[in-house]
């Protein structure tokens, strides 16, 4: 097990490293002069040097390269140009609105999941099946922007029930910063107003960013729900006796969830970098609308700062799946 | 709340259109010190210095939280007195002396004297950012002299006409306060970014990047405020990044002002209770830029071929009628301004005059027509074009970039695109701020992505700008008009309304076609309702 997790960590540095040359190649390659840009419309060309000489643009490619990894070694992502400011500090700010954003997303992507993938596998063809069909084709086909704008639509202005966008209303104060997650360092400190407060803000774009989560779920449980059910211990359980919801919910689920535990960790992985839509129909401020932002900008730092850490996080899930495997399923824990 | 809705209750609510319910407007926010404005934009404002960075968002704060010796007011613009009290100006207009106004503090409670105006203008120019190009090439730091407390003086190193222009935008920073903050010489850059140490009617509050940014306002500010009963307690200025998103929040109360919705948007708020769009027209031009030097457009009968084909009717529909024609490469609200009487308008035999003499008598070419990625009106008047072309067997490929690859294409005249289209805002009311766009001097900038040369215009810009003499200058620069306009380096467009949505509450809202894109002069604002 340890040397297990051992290969796994080597494989991440090495994984990592590659993530920062691909970026930093495909980050220079691309036309567009960000010392330009920072310096403004009107800049003299000597106010642009003044710029790139800051920035150690003025290098050549190579050595700005090593100095970008040994930086890197040390754990300094270097800093942006836009902002000025160090993208860790940057990463750290804007990281946990969208990890708690993925996390409710999550949640709800199990909670409807994996309910509806086991209905529809034990009432196959039938209605529920039908309806749960329609449901997952449209959660993958449903372009995020355009169910985000009309749930905004519909729940904000036409109902009033929900907030448009933003994390919490303007005039509120934000929980003291534990996690920077609001939801999490609301109950915490123990302000369980701001909790439900922060909880309306939040469901909305959650919802909409969980919805090809929600399909996947229940496609893959459903199938798997299928193959387990038609399997010959099901029918044993089945004839001795035991009740049906404990067939399903125990004996044929436990077996079935493989496959879906390796989809939801690759569906974590995948919403972290794809939050961006999302993050901007509802102003949520988080890495998605930081790495657009700042690549629209030509901001190479925070880029290459973002991808590596959602490569980071990634990489991290799937290792922690990887685990789980190996916990629900005890033959895989000799390997 | 779910319970109590009946089937029929929610087949209403699902039929009723978006835009017939507006919802339960919440209205401004309301705290214990008073009301809070907050403005909905979708522009960052990552550094605050005055020195180091301006955009719209950015200086629309700046100008809240500092103050400048003059500020610019009202349509047409004008320069009108701030710290400075009077002025003079030696007769070959090298020289310029401020007095400033008596008793005036920074927040801190430092007193705003010249050596405050002195060190400002040093900082400005030494740190070589920002504003530094407005008068880097005619002033140096050590030209700026303290006289006495509230004197200062600037000698110059040329006489430089549009310098009184430039001075609204170079804020007063607090010395002390600055120099306090200083790390490793870097004069406060670090600090100043998210802080400020100015004397403005605002000091900022909560300042959340990406999220949103707050100003409270100075109950005693120095120069007293327009309506004092009314000043709010503070403006907040958030940012939305989808103009849907936008208009919903506005619709909902959730803010009182908003900028950059769709035209048609607009159209549908104006008619909307309770919301007030605010229209007039700007000092931002479109023009097609042509490359005038290397390709097919450095034909100047092809290039009038092409102004003559453009249906200019459309460019106005585009906007909704919002928008109206440049009658001269200069903007209406600019000082010079003259109407150039035989500007292109649509007129096809005319186009077909010009392209028989050019070296494409029969077309059969391909051009380029560049437009800013996601400028969606950009991409329908290119439509209109590539549209009108056609009647000249002249095909046009439209091409989305980006905008940190549209201006690198222009930085270089073998990589100008036959025709780029851009908007530029001159920075001042001054003809100089556009004529210098015209000048082999602005070559590498996205505006002077025509690469224009004409020795004469050329010279007569500079003549211009060292003129003290109002009415020479005029002369100088109707000509200039004239002559850019017989030059057709661009297709020369339209001016665009600039547009806000206001709730009705909000008052004391006051244009000034100086001021970039959305910015709005957020002192004059306040709630009665």
């Amino acid at each position: 097990m340890l040397s297990f997790v051992a290969r796994k960590l080597i494989a991440l540095v090495a994984t990592l490293f590659g993530v920062a040359v691909l970026t930093f190649i495909i980050t220079n390659i691309a036309p567009g002069d960000p010392a330009r840009l920072i310096a403004g419309p009107n800049a003299t060309p000597d106010m642009v040097e003044t710029i790139r000489t800051e920035y150690g643009l003025d290098k050549g490619l190579l050595e700005q390269f090593t100095i970008y990894m040994s930086d890197l070694a040390h754990g300094d992502l270097g800093r942006s140009m836009v902002s000025t400011r160090p993208v860790l500090d940057e990463l750290l700010r804007y990281a946990p609105a969208t990890i708690e954003l993925v996390l409710v997303a999550m949640v709800i992507g199990i909670l409807l999941g994996v309910p509806l993938g086991v209905l529809s596998a034990v009432y196959r063809n039938g209605p529920i099946d039908h309806v749960t069909r329609i449901f997952s084709m449209s959660g993958v086909a449903l372009p995020a922007f355009w169910l985000g704008i009309l749930l905004q639509l519909w729940f904000a202005v036409d109902l009033g029930w929900l907030p448009v966008s933003g994390r919490l209303p303007l005039v509120a104060t934000p929980p003291p910063t534990i996690t920077g997650m609001f939801l999490l360092d609301s109950l915490i400190s123990g302000q369980f107003d701001l909790f439900w407060t922060a909880l309306k803000y939040i469901i909305l774009p959650a919802f909409v960013l969980s919805m090809p989560c929600v399909a996947s779920i229940l496609r893959v449980n459903r199938a798997e729900m299928i193959e387990v059910l038609q399997s010959d211990h099901i029918v044993a359980a089945r004839a001795h006796g035991i009740s049906a919801l404990r067939v399903v919910g125990v004996y044929a689920l436990k077996n079935a969830m493989l496959p879906t535990l390796a989809m939801i960790g690759l569906r974590f992985g995948w919403m972290l970098g794809t939050t961006v839509v999302v993050e901007t129909v509802f102003d949520w401020p988080g890495l998605g609308l930081y790495a657009v932002s700042s690549a629209l900008s030509s901001d190479f730092k925070p880029v290459m700062g973002v991808t590596l850490f959602i490569g980071f996080l990634f990489i991290v899930t799937n290792l922690l799946v990887d685990l789980a495997y190996a916990w629900i399923d005890p033959r895989l824990r000799k390997a | 709340m779910f319970e109590s809705l009946n089937r029929r209750q929610v087949l209403a609510g699902l039929m009723a259109s978006p835009l017939l319910a507006s919802g339960p407007a919440l209205a401004f926010e309301r705290t214990e010190n008073g009301n809070v404005i907050v403005f909905g934009g979708n522009q960052a404002i990552p550094v605050l210095d005055p020195h180091v960075r301006y955009d719209w968002s950015t200086r629309m704060v700046q100008q809240a939280v500092y103050d400048a010796l003059f500020k610019y007011e009202d349509d047409p613009a004008e320069i009108k007195p701030w710290l400075a009290e009077s002025w003079e100006s030696s007769p070959d207009g090298k020289v310029w002396t401020f007095k400033l106004v008596d008793g005036v503090k920074f927040h801190n409670g430092d007193p705003l004297d010249a050596e405050a105006v002195r060190y400002s203008f040093e900082r400005g120019l030494k740190l070589n950012k920002g504003v530094a190009w407005m008068l880097k090439e005619f002033l140096a730091p050590e030209d700026i002299t303290v006289v006495d407390a509230r004197t200062v003086r600037f000698e110059l190193k040329a006489p430089y006409a549009p310098f009184m222009s430039v001075l609204p935008w170079w804020y007063i920073v607090n010395p002390k306060e600055v120099q306090a903050n200083e790390k490793d010489g870097d004069y406060g850059q670090a600090w100043l970014t998210d802080h400020a140490a100015g004397s403005g009617p605002f000091i900022l509050g909560r300042w959340e990047p990406n999220v949103l940014y707050e100003l409270k306002s100075v109950a005693d500010y120095w120069k007293g405020w327009p309506n004092a009963e009314r000043r709010p307690a503070g403006i907040i200025y958030r940012l939305i990044a989808e103009p849907a998103a936008k208009k919903a929040a506005l619709q909902r109360g959730e803010v009182d002002i908003v900028e950059t919705l769709t035209s048609d948007d607009y159209m549908l708020l104006s008619r909307a209770p309770g919301i007030v769009v605010e229209s007039h027209p700007g000092s931002t031009t479109f023009g097609i830029k042509f490359n005038t030097q290397v390709g097919p457009t450095a034909d100047i009968n092809l290039r009038k071929a092409i102004a003559y084909a453009m249906d200019y009717d459309a460019l106005i529909a585009v906007y909704n009628g919002a928008a109206t024609l440049e009658t001269s490469p200069f903007p209406g609200a600019l000082r010079g301004h003259i109407d150039i009487p035989d500007m292109p308008r649509r007129d096809v035999a005319k186009a077909k005059e010009y392209l028989a003499k050019s070296a494409y008598p029969d077309g059969n070419i391909t051009l380029k027509y560049i437009y800013m990625n996601g400028l969606e009106e950009a991409r329908r008047i290119g439509l209109v074009l590539l549209d009108n072309l056609k009647e000249l067997n002249i095909t046009l490929e439209l091409v989305a970039e980006t905008w940190p690859n549209m201006v690198a294409l222009g930085s270089r005249v073998e990589t100008a695109p036959n025709m780029t289209s851009v908007y530029t805002t001159p920075i001042t009311n001054d003809p100089d701020a556009v004529a210098y766009q015209y000048h082999p001097k602005s070559w590498g900038q996205y505006y002077a992505m025509h690469y224009y040369d004409n020795k004469e215009v050329a010279q007569m810009i500079d003549e211009a700008r060292a003129e003290m003499d109002w009415d020479k200058r005029a002369a100088l620069y109707a000509k200039i008009q004239t002559q850019i306009v017989a030059d057709q380096p661009e297709v020369f467009g339209m001016l665009e309304n600039r547009r806000w949505a206001l709730r009705d509450y909000v008052k004391g809202f006051r244009f000034s076609p100086v001021r970039l894109a959305s910015e709005i002069d957020l002192y004059q604002l306040y709630i009665d309702a």
